[in-house]
């Protein structure tokens, strides 16, 4: 075997170390990350809570700033899909009545100073 | 020499190399793509957010179990801390009184371990509205003139008060059962000023405390204080090992001040520290103990 040829597949072994070193024994260590990657249960737990306080409350305006941290789809959107997940993995029906009636005021909801009519 | 470069450095060279551009590879390329996260992983201000939305939750489901649970995905280590330390930061910040309130009274639910009485009696005020009373009497009142011709004579007249009267007395009834709730616009009544004079605690101590007319202590209850010097806003329920009522505030020497209470807007003017003597003829700064109630 050409010393070439010896030097190249070092190489090959040594990127693979690289690579096994820094996906999966030392991989970049995320703090401080965004409500957007938040596991689907969290995401469908913290729409929830944004439901049970829009009952109370009753604040569209204050209920798509909450929903608003999930990311930039619309706020119907992420109820819809939290309220997908709610009815596929056992939330209670007072939850899914909940998540339904906010879903219903974030598909009514104009943002204030849009110039939609 | 030659062969000492070939055979071994040479190699090592070419391997760290390789380990060199794997890691840049998967540490600054392609670095792992961070799904799935638990909300513990979240920036500071979007936990503080999150803590709101967990208070703002509670205080419709008042389901204290949830809401601690759901605290300790943001820190497993000290929740009721975090909250408070929260809490805290929130007032002297440009945070809506309300979210303030919200926390307080999470906190001070959280601390005592119980679910107190809602302060926002929305649910309830709208049931003791006699406006319900004023819609049956109008459509009594529009009934009763079906025979065809009324005549302005005495007989209809007496039918039509009689009626909205017995409606309004029926609907009414259950009001009693309300009172005892505390309403977030009754006023609150200054019930003691009490001049304290001690020499352990800080000079010019000025102690609010707030009670509800069951005289149970009240937290998450704004109190302004105004004087030359300025505004400060203080939130019943902070210290709750002293009284889920109790919020303090320290008087500087020869000021007036102000306070009101926001709920029902109660106001009290010409507060100021008093001066209080010790045995040995020397004189200090006392404090001031504050009572309200709602009647």
């Amino acid at each position: 075997m050409s010393n070439w040829l010896k030097y190249f597949i070092l190489l090959i072994i040594g990127i693979a170390l690289g690579l096994a070193y820094g996906w999966v024994i030392s991989p970049v260590e995320y703090t401080n990350v965004t409500p957007s990657i938040m596991r689907a249960d969290y995401r469908a737990d913290y729409v929830l809570m944004v439901a049970e306080a829009h009952q109370r409350e009753q604040d569209s305006e204050t209920s798509a700033r909450r929903l608003a941290m999930l990311g930039s789809d619309s706020p119907a959107k992420i109820v819809e899909a939290a309220l997908t997940y709610a009815t596929q993995n056992g939330f209670t029906e007072t939850e899914i009545i909940l998540l339904q009636g906010l879903h219903t005021a974030m598909q009514t909801y104009q943002p204030q100073g849009s110039n939609a009519p | 020499m030659k062969t000492l470069l070939r055979n071994f450095l040479l190699p090592v060279f070419a391997l760290l190399i390789g380990c060199g551009v794997g890691l840049a590879y998967s540490w600054l390329i392609a670095p792992v793509e961070y799904v799935d996260a638990s909300p513990s992983l979240l920036r500071d201000d979007f936990k503080d957010q999150y803590r709101i939305v967990i208070a703002a939750s509670y205080a419709s489901s008042h389901d204290l179990a949830r809401a601690r649970a759901r605290l300790e995905l943001l820190s497993a280590t000290d929740p009721l801390g975090e909250l408070n330390a929260q809490a805290q930061r929130t007032v002297g910040s440009s945070e809506s009184a309300a979210n303030v309130q919200l926390l307080a009274q999470l906190a001070t639910d959280l601390q005592k371990g119980i679910v107190s009485v809602p302060l926002t009696s929305t649910p309830f005020a709208t049931k003791i509205k006699p406006t319900v009373a004023t819609s049956s009497t109008k459509s009594i009142i529009t009934q009763t003139p079906t025979p065809e011709s009324i005549e302005p004579t005495s007989t209809p007249t007496a039918e039509l008060i009689q009626t909205p009267f017995a409606i309004l007395a029926f609907t009414l009834t259950p009001r009693p059962t309300f009172t005892a709730i505390p309403d977030s616009g009754t006023p609150f009544i200054l019930i003691g000023q009490d001049t304290v004079c001690d020499p352990t605690i800080e000079p010019g101590l000025l102690q609010f405390t707030l009670i509800d007319s069951r005289r149970k202590q009240i937290a998450g209850i704004e109190i302004i204080i105004t004087s030359t010097e300025g505004e400060d806003h203080l939130f019943t329920g902070f210290k709750p090992e002293v009284g889920n009522g109790y919020a303090d505030f320290v008087m500087q020497e020869n000021i007036s001040y102000s306070i009101r209470v926001i709920e029902g807007g109660t106001f009290v003017n010409n507060i100021s520290a008093p001066t209080c003597t010790d045995p040995n003829g020397k004189t200090y700064l006392g404090g001031l103990s504050l009572a309200f109630q709602q009647p």
